[in-house]
């Protein structure tokens, strides 16, 4: 596990294939039904200001840290063990959802008659080897993919214009039910998921090269991602309408509506292929946060055990759930409102504060 | 000269042992060393001077004329009285009178040992310790021929041969700059093989070619035969299928990867250099991409990537899809393909296994079998295992076309030994694929990724300059933009050479003797 420098296209590409994941395959705030879209848009903006007030801001106060040498500096030792773990839990849990969900979707469309703990052993495993090799490969392999997920998207979005599936009827008339269902759908959901999920990167933003620029690029590729899964949510709730809120993976059912020119039907690997890429990365920099954030914690960088460790509360963590209806229930339920923010905004923010106290104070004391 | 070799660390006292003034007890220490073989000759001679001399060498490793030259101008070797200087008769032939290129001096029995073994001839002298070595070297050789495993339609049809010197100077004929520079070293102590490192002083990359050196240094072994042993001790990392150094057999495919800033190493007894460091896509280029319109070149370049995914990955997608997936495919073709495979008796990942080893075997075949029996093995391959066994109803003849066209598709690839690295990926991803279906070939291609993200030859990121992104380089990636575009060089080049077009550049400095050139052709 070396610890190289990342480049700025690596970290924008990364940024960009976390963000999105598999939040474009879903319809997200399918609360808001024909406004979701707008709602996207809402807890984008929210998310933004998060990332631009509190992460960010944090991150320059600090830039030679990552989130858990923050906590240690700020809280002191104590508390710093115990909000330590609390992260290392946070991302782990994160990682067990992806798995999860994975597993659980891989078995629904493609996979009837696999069990699900190998699937998710392969999964699990898989990350783990991209771990062992370090920081720097993992964000080399995301700026390889990139370009192959959005062409594999942008043909997505043509197929289906082309086969004449995009209904705007669907959509309109806009903000029908005025501003409040938009308003509940996006906050604070979707600023947990998946927008507020960018405190992640509080682990890796040490580690990129040219850090200047690091930050007007984190905020574009925020906006880029941000922009596309608006994009994709319209354009399921367009081709899909009201069904886009009942099936598990609307963009799949899309596509298996395309038809074009007698030749290409059912294209559903290419949306398999998404899904995988999408959760892999998700799933990994979680993973790979964890890994990180338990060898800050214990002290001890390269530590190989460490990452097999994390794999293995990873794998077994997934089988919390009895079910995929569990593991969605628990998570629209209870997660994205009362568990994610804690470490999404309030502690993030709480972070900030004690940080700017402390810069005050010192520069004070400089003063005297 | 005269005291011993003192860098010679070895304790055996044969080693240091120096040669002493008395003819016959030299030529008697030679014999013992090298045994009274029937190919070590031993000329005896008397020369003018009224000294008693003796030449000698192996015979095959010499060339004819060169001896006879050297013997005419020893026994020609005026007498001692005529000249007007007094020299010793040593001197005499040493600076003088021998009609040779090279000559060295030789003091101790173990460096006439071994000029001897590269096919100097060595001139022993009656009352003088030491030796003089003549370069009379001309083993029989392979004339200069069109390389046999990259050929291509327009090019130079001029391929490397066994000799180091021949190839040396192919490379010179092509780049006739002060700057190329030939290190020249020994490796394996029973085959003292010598090999080059050749590089573009100024253009590669300084730390590169010292961290060459560095691996050249660090060979211990007693033979290298051919490339492919330097190939396996310098690489980055052995446990990868995919190759990290280039070979080619020809000289304008080395010529060119010297200029953008690789490195070549050419080991004598092989037409095959060793060119690094390199990276994934260079393998997919081939020398023929810049002498052909640009639109063609891109054109070619797009389907050799189509055929290395399609060879790697072709029977594990029709694994999958007709094992797990059947409602991917269009209903009319998935009934046609269920139709044929209703009589084939094995699941079809055992059905494409069968047939992926058979071609394996058959084109092993191909290559081992002497040449004349070439025909039998193609109608053996083409009708009965391909025809008969699908009417056999062994396997079906969807199958057979996916196995063929893989196989054909894997030819493509310029690069023989990217190609077999497609070759063998191919079958684990069919294992893969007849477990997982498509989730199993997700995993493995996302675990080939890593891998490729990981690799390194000689420092250069194996999948640059796709990730690291380095936007100048794709010019010459997926696409082939025109010459007059292509005004950088892409990539391993050292920083101060990017440019390669434009500037006036200092590194040519022998640009005015083009009229030379066409008086050596």
């Amino acid at each position: 596990m070396q610890l190289q420098r990342i480049s700025l296209n690596q970290l924008g590409s990364m940024i960009i294939l976390f963000l999105i994941g598999s939040s474009s395959l879903f319809l997200l705030a399918s609360d808001a039904s024909k406004d979701a879209w707008l709602a996207v848009i809402v807890g984008m903006l929210g998310g933004l200001l998060l990332l631009w007030g509190v992460n960010l801001f944090l991150y320059r106060l600090m830039p030679e840290m990552n989130l858990i040498e923050m906590i240690f500096e700020l809280m002191g030792k104590p508390i710093g063990y115990l909000i330590g773990i609390a992260y290392v839990l946070y991302f782990c849990y994160k990682s067990i959802r992806n798995v999860r969900e994975f597993g659980d979707l891989s078995i629904m469309y493609l996979l009837p008659q696999t069990p699900l703990p190998a699937l998710m052993l392969i999964v699990c495993l898989l990350s783990a080897f991209t771990i062992f090799h370090g920081v720097d490969v993992f964000f080399r392999m995301a700026e390889a993919v990139l370009p192959i997920v959005i062409i594999i998207y942008i043909l997505l979005f043509l197929l289906v214009a082309g086969s004449g599936l995009l209904h705007f009827d669907h959509v309109t008339p806009v903000l029908d039910e005025g501003f409040k269902p938009i308003w509940d759908a996006a906050i604070p959901e979707l600023i947990s998921f998946p927008f507020g999920e960018i405190v992640l990167f509080l682990m890796f933003w040490k580690y990129t090269e040219h850090r200047g620029n690091m930050v007007s690029l984190t905020v574009k590729c925020f906006l880029f991602s941000g922009l596309f899964i608006t994009f994709t949510n319209l354009f399921i709730l367009a081709g899909l309408g009201s069904l886009a809120g009942t099936v598990s993976i609307p963009l799949m059912q899309l596509t298996n509506l395309i038809e074009f020119a007698r030749f290409l039907e059912r294209i559903d690997p290419l949306v398999a292929l998404l899904l995988f890429t999408g959760v892999f990365f998700k799933l990994t920099a979680y993973y790979f946060g964890a890994v990180l954030a338990l060898s800050q914690i214990v002290n001890r960088p390269n530590n190989k055990y460490i990452i097999l460790l994390i794999g293995m509360v990873i794998f077994f963590g997934s089988f919390l759930f009895r079910n995929y209806l569990e593991h969605i229930y628990v998570g629209f339920q209870y997660n994205v409102k009362y568990h994610f923010p804690i470490f999404q905004i309030f502690l993030p923010i709480m972070l900030l504060t004690l940080a700017i106290i402390k810069k005050r104070r010192s520069e004070k004391v400089h003063a005297k | 000269m005269n005291e011993e070799i003192k860098g010679n660390h070895s304790t055996d006292e044969k080693e240091l042992k120096r040669l002493s003034a008395d003819l016959d007890q030299n030529i008697k220490m030679v014999t013992d060393q090298l045994g009274t073989q029937p190919d070590i000759m031993i000329r005896q001679l008397h020369l003018f001077s009224n000294s008693k001399a003796a030449l000698l060498y192996i015979a095959g490793m010499t060339n004819v004329n060169a001896v006879n030259l050297l013997v005419m101008s020893m026994i020609s070797e005026p007498p001692l009285g005529s000249s007007e200087q007094v020299e010793s008769p040593f001197d005499s032939l040493m600076y003088r009178s021998l009609a040779v290129g090279g000559i060295r001096k030789l003091a101790s029995l173990d460096e006439v040992l071994l000029a001897m073994l590269e096919g100097n001839s060595i001139i022993l002298l009656d009352g003088f310790c030491d030796a003089i070595a003549a370069f009379t070297c001309g083993v029989e050789k392979r004339s200069v021929e069109e390389p046999s495993t990259q050929t291509v339609v327009r090019g130079p049809k001029e391929g490397f041969t066994e000799t180091l010197h021949v190839n040396t100077a192919l490379i010179r004929n092509k780049i006739k700059s002060p700057n190329l520079r030939m290190e020249y070293r020994i490796i394996g102590h029973q085959t003292r093989t010598t090999i080059a490192l050749v590089f573009m002083k100024g253009i590669a990359d300084d730390k590169v070619i010292e961290e060459a050196r560095r691996r050249l240094d660090l060979i211990d072994t007693d033979s290298i035969l051919e490339s492919g042993y330097i190939e396996e001790f310098i690489q980055d990392k052995t446990f990868t299928p995919f190759p990290l150094l280039q070979n080619s057999e020809r000289p304008d495919a080395v010529a060119a990867g010297l200029l953008e800033g690789q490195f070549a190493i050419i080991v004598d007894g092989t037409p095959f250099v060793l060119l690094a460091p390199v990276t994934f896509v260079k393998f997919f280029q081939s020398s023929e991409d810049y002498y052909q319109r640009y639109d063609i070149a891109t054109f070619l370049r797009i389907i050799r990537f189509f055929s290395f995914f399609a060879s790697m990955l072709l029977p594990s997608i029709y694994i999958a899809i007709t094992t797990f997936h059947q409602e991917m495919l269009p209903t009319q073709l998935l009934i046609s393909i269920a139709a044929q495979r209703e009589g084939v008796p094995f699941p079809a990942l055992i059905e494409a296994m069968i047939m992926e080893v058979t071609f394996e075997i058959l084109r092993e075949a191909g290559v081992r079998m002497p040449r004349i029996i070439g025909p039998a093995i193609s109608i053996v391959g083409a009708l009965v295992l391909g025809q008969s066994a699908v009417q056999a109803g062994l396997v079906s003849a969807a199958m057979v076309i996916v196995v063929s066209f893989t196989a054909i598709a894997s030819f493509v690839i310029p690069s023989v030994n990217m190609g077999t690295a497609a070759r063998l990926i191919r079958f684990l991803l069919m294992i893969l694929a007849g477990t997982f279906g498509v989730f199993g070939i997700l995993a493995g291609l996302m675990m080939l990724l890593t891998h490729l993200s990981a690799l390194r030859s000689f420092g250069v990121p194996y999948l640059a300059p796709i990730a690291p992104l380095v936007p100048g380089s794709l010019k010459d990636v997926f696409i082939r933009v025109p010459w007059w575009a292509m005004k950088k060089r892409p990539g391993f080049q050292k920083k101060e050479a990017t440019v390669r077009q434009g500037t006036p550049s200092s590194l040519s400095e022998t640009d005015d003797e083009h009229p030379q050139e066409g008086s050596e052709q």
